[in-house]
């Protein structure tokens, strides 16, 4: 690692694998769908209802079993939940913003509400991606004829091939009205998704 | 000098790692777009009551096989301050290397009285502790002999730290040819438990392991 570190900083544990056996006792039902806030409680997000939804693939185009994805939005107003919004008057209690999941088979599926554009940025999830054989990884995903994509600072930082690889597509509407969208993420090789470093950045 | 996104290492004999690390180098976050990459966990986490204990199914069952172990330390940022509340998940093998994990198809036996998985939570000092059973080494190459050096794995979350990690065990034959091990280098020390006598309490051994959760994002808002 060759971050940057304060004077006095702390050296930093490395980061490791989670390895093929994240516990799948460790699910959480209330972070796979936050829409709701708890199964059969009658209170839920503000928002459009949409399912996010696609494959993670290895360098081979085969599915990555057993990997762990976790989710990071604003909510519909486009408000972040961290301290720097407490006391936010948009902030919705019903919406927290993180969510997380493990796929048996890489195959995903993620109910959320859309997220709103804030300030300069287009509505967007950040999505981490835990896994054997490698450590964190981090990319942002973006939705289809969203306002804002175009002037987007992240994605105009991105070279124009790289665009649409973080550009989730339309994909038709559920019978309980989400909307679906669609998008795949490839972990190394042809076609594959551009990853952030927030360590280096 | 341009700064650049870091180039990911694959896991030398990791057929995973090289089936799934990006080839490309990382890109920078520009800053305009930087707290949007700072997820914040809600701080909801639940524990269940002797989900600490790793070394029994549950109080009225018998010890687990193997040798008892303590594990404590604390949870910090770069910084120096505490991650307190922190959601630590744990998991390891049980004494002969296997996990009670559906997918897990290595053929190693199961021990009833192991569950191999447990919560805890940092206390207003990023402290934390739990008892699990040494895990078993396993051999995670049958094709060229190599194996996994005992490691328990550790996923700590808490605020806007976020990581995932595993604490290995000093002196561990198998630790220099791990492919994680490798990939961290010297740097691997810091993911080492330090042994202590534990004579008054009810395992066989302690192990000091010491968590900082490095990187901006943990610091964000401090």
């Amino acid at each position: 690692m060759t971050q940057e570190h304060g004077q006095n900083a702390l050296l930093p544990t490395n980061e490791d694998t989670c390895g093929p056996y994240f516990p799948i006792y460790f699910r959480d039902e209330s972070l796979e769908d936050l829409t709701r806030i708890d199964p059969g409680v009658l209170a839920g997000a503000s928002g459009q209802h949409i399912i996010l939804r696609g494959r993670v693939l290895d360098r081979h185009g085969d599915l990555a079993n057993g990997v762990v994805m976790e989710f990071w939005q604003a909510n519909a107003k486009g408000v972040y939940r961290n301290p720097s919004s407490a006391g936010h008057p948009d902030i919705d209690p019903w919406f927290d913003g993180y969510g997380r999941l493990r796929s048996d088979t890489g195959a995903y599926k993620f109910r959320t509400i859309m997220p709103g554009a804030s300030a300069d940025r287009a509505p967007n999830i950040t999505v981490t991606i835990f896994s054997d054989g490698i450590n964190r990884i981090v990319t942002q995903i973006f939705f289809a004829d969203q306002p804002g994509n175009d002037t987007d600072p992240l994605l105009s930082a991105l070279d124009e091939a790289d665009r649409p690889k973080l550009i989730a597509r339309h994909d038709g509407r559920t019978v309980d009205g989400a909307e679906v969208y669609l998008l795949d993420i490839i972990m190394a090789g042809d076609g594959e998704t551009p990853f952030f470093d927030d360590f280096e950045s | 000098m341009t700064k650049l996104g870091r180039q990911i290492g694959i896991g030398p004999t990791d057929n995973t790692s090289d089936q799934r690390t990006p080839r490309q180098r990382l890109r920078l976050i520009p800053e305009s777009a930087r707290e949007s990459f700072v997820p914040y966990v809600p701080a909801r986490y639940t524990t269940r009551a002797h989900e600490w204990d790793l070394t029994r199914i549950s109080p009225d069952r018998p010890r687990a096989d193997g040798s008892p172990i303590e594990v404590t330390g604390t949870v910090r940022t770069e910084s120096g301050a505490p991650v307190r509340n922190g959601l630590i998940e744990i998991w390891n093998a049980n004494h002969y290397g296997r996990y009670r994990h559906v997918e897990d198809g290595s053929g190693l036996p199961l021990d009833e009285n192991f569950f191999g998985m447990g919560r805890v939570l940092t206390d207003e000092n990023g402290t934390y502790k739990f008892w699990t059973i040494s895990p078993g080494a396993y051999l995670a190459r049958p094709d060229i002999g190599r194996w996994r050096p005992k490691h328990i794995h550790l996923s700590v979350s808490g605020g806007s730290s976020r990581l995932i990690t595993q604490m290995y065990f000093p002196g561990e034959p198998n630790n220099a040819s791990d492919p994680m091990a490798i990939l961290m280098g010297d740097a691997f020390e810091r993911n080492l438990g330090k042994p202590y006598e534990t004579p008054d309490i009810d395992v066989d051994q302690g192990f000091r392991f010491d968590i900082v959760v490095g990187g901006r994002n943990a610091t964000f808002f401090e």
